[in-house]
């Protein structure tokens, strides 16, 4: 079964269609990038598989079900901006996650924290803005989820932060899960992607596998999507 | 082992052919037991799917077989890695013979050339050797 | 889940609440000593002092009631309004759990708040001669009895009157609380200026409130359900049914609206 489907998946905000007609199935076991310039849709798409936002027509369905309270349970997401509380310490985030997530592995995530170097006691708020990116990064990545939506996961880092990143999504890759990275830093998340997606104006314009189109057009990914979306 | 890639070959073509350099150089010894599709990928820094996809291609070549529980492994037909030494070296020399025609040399002044390179570079090799 | 929830609530929220019930306590204690050694001073410095003491802790009384509503909303607001709302509406829980461990919260709060306003008064009063001839003096006893007598004459059952007064003051509180999340849900759904609508809807809130009641309270039928005379408990056990069920069934009208914007017109920028 799909991972993630949308049909006729429509979204307006007043007389503007962030959404128009949009038609996807994504299948388990990829890492997809979702790929699109500002404004094509693509946090819209995201925000309706959370069910952060209703649909104004059409459906969008997570493992078949409307994203909802069951649906929550099995999508782990990384918003674009730092969004965990800041007066809590990374130990109270963590029993925050374990107390709501059954699928979240607290060892890891500690693993992953004491890697980093970052304390237990330490406030959201005293951390740097790099680390506190990286420690909901961890956060998100520490469940077992069978959907992963990623907004924009390396955009404000360093280089190093950048391959640390990218390494733990490699790393935890699961077949019976789906990853969707959607980014504008193409070029550096391209090797760690095997599907994309191009949407633009609220539709998806292309879906191929990333070698496909290495194969057929002998450019990256990154040159295709400059040449379609050329100013 | 340093992972390269290049923009405009597909990934797992370049990983095809980056792990049989490292099969050839000896970086993966023959009979040698290969990391896990998922341990390789994170080196190398590629997508897991990529990766399977270039080793169940070097299997099919034979250069790399899988036994069921135990993982993967480099052959130990040194025979069959030669034969992959010698093709990917006319590769490169081809690639090396186009890109000088294509600076104007003639096929004499190449020979003499290299002669001189390596030559040039036992020079230099000596001394350092000293 | 509720139950996590609430939990998390209680973390979150007990980290402010009990640094302001010291707030209060201590000044209590202090205008305890004020009383007792301070104000009756002839020198002017000890009777400044303790005229400043009394002071705190009355501003430290006042700011403890104020604040603890000013608190309870604004924990909505920073977690489901702002930022951190990315986080709880992606939580495996429904909007209804989330507003529900809200209110719960809240509602305990309060009830605190009431009980440390009355502890810190104790405090303040506790075992000073003052108080003691007050509680000898003859008008005090006077007073009493007259309070005695008229339980007497009327059949009052105390302990009813006061427990259907908590209970009445408690969700009033609750239904405030209510009226502000809803207030916020509504002018959140918006794309611009947010936070001034959700004033104004607050003040639109009021104003139908207002509103509605008066024109209730017109008709002859309500009057007559609600204004009985006031013949003894059977009456007002009646007014207080009404208030009481009138209070519910606002809260019902402002907890139906604050969860269908959560869910419907969930606006996260």
């Amino acid at each position: 079964m799909a991972i993630l489907e949308c049909n006729e998946l429509v979204k307006t905000y007043g007389h503007a269609p962030a959404l128009d007609h949009l038609n996807l199935s994504i299948e388990p076991g990829h890492i997809l990038g979702l790929l699109g310039p500002n404004g094509s849709g693509k946090t819209t798409l995201i925000k309706l598989a959370n069910g952060l936002l209703t649909p104004t027509s059409g459906q969008v369905l997570v493992n078949g079900a409307v994203p909802g309270k069951d649906t929550h349970a099995i999508v782990s997401y990384l918003p674009e901006r730092t969004c965990i509380p800041l007066w809590m310490s990374t130990r109270k985030l963590l029993d925050f996650y374990q107390d709501f997530y059954a699928d979240f592995r607290r060892d890891r995530a500690e693993e992953m924290l004491q890697h980093l170097s970052i304390r237990m006691d330490q406030t959201i708020r005293q951390m740097s803005k790099g680390t506190r990116e990286k420690v909901q990064l961890i956060m998100v990545m520490s469940r077992a989820a069978k959907l992963y939506l990623l907004d924009e996961p390396i955009g404000g880092v360093d280089p190093a932060t950048r391959d640390y990143i990218l390494n733990t999504i490699i790393n935890n890759y699961d077949p019976e899960a789906a990853v969707i990275i959607s980014t504008h830093l193409i070029a550096d998340v391209e090797q760690v992607l095997d599907e994309v997606i191009f949407i633009n104006q609220g539709q998806v314009i292309l879906q191929s596998s990333v070698d496909q189109i290495r194969e057929e057009k002998g450019m990256s990914v990154d040159a295709l999507f400059r040449e379609v979306f050329k100013c | 082992m340093k992972w390269q890639f290049s923009n405009d070959a597909p990934i797992y073509s370049q990983l095809i052919e980056q792990i049989k350099v490292g099969i050839v150089s000896g970086a993966f010894p023959p009979g040698e037991r290969l990391p896990s599709v998922r341990d390789l990928a994170v080196e190398a820094g590629v997508n897991p799917n990529t990766m399977q996809r270039a080793l169940t291609e070097l299997e099919r070549d034979g250069l790399v077989y899988s036994q069921r529980t135990a993982g993967r492994f480099v052959t130990e037909d040194r025979g069959m890695i030669e034969t992959a030494k010698q093709s990917l070296a006319e590769y490169q020399i081809q690639n090396f013979l186009t890109a000088m025609v294509r600076l104007g040399y003639e096929k004499e002044e190449i020979m003499t050339l290299v002669r001189q390179g390596n030559a040039g570079e036992e020079l230099r090799n000596g001394d350092s050797g000293m | 889940m509720l139950r996590k929830l609430m939990k998390h609530e209680f973390r979150a929220t007990a980290r402010i609440m009990g640094p302001l019930f010291l707030i209060v306590l201590v000044p209590a204690l202090a205008a305890n000593l004020a009383i007792r050694f301070l104000l009756d001073s002839d020198v002017f410095l000890p009777n400044l002092l303790g005229g400043l003491l009394m002071a705190a802790f009355v501003i430290g009384m006042a700011s403890l009631a104020i604040m603890s509503i000013v608190l309870m909303v604004n924990r909505f607001r920073t977690n489901l309004m702002g930022d951190e709302g990315y986080v709880t509406f992606t939580l495996p829980v429904s909007s209804h759990q989330i507003v529900w461990s809200k209110i719960i919260v809240s509602t305990v709060w309060f009830i605190a708040t009431g009980i440390v306003e009355a502890l810190a008064l104790l405090v303040c009063f506790f075992d000073l001669d003052v108080m003691r001839n007050i509680f000898n003096s003859y008008y005090f006893h006077q007073a009493l009895q007259a309070l005695h007598e008229l339980v007497k004459r009327y059949g009052l059952n105390v302990p009813a009157i006061a427990i259907e007064l908590i209970v009445f003051c408690l969700l009033s509180c609750a239904v405030l609380c209510l009226e502000f999340y809803a207030a916020m849900a509504v002018g959140h759904s918006f794309a611009n200026h947010k936070g001034a609508l959700s004033v104004l809807f607050f003040f639109v809130f009021q104003f139908a409130l207002q509103f509605i009641s008066g024109l209730l309270f017109n008709l002859d039928e309500f009057q007559n359900m609600f204004y009985t005379g006031m013949n003894g408990m059977q009456d007002f056990h009646q007014m207080m049914a009404v208030l009481i069920g009138m209070e519910l069934l606002i809260g019902a009208v402002y907890y139906v609206v604050t969860t269908l914007m959560l869910k419907k017109r969930l606006n996260l920028q």
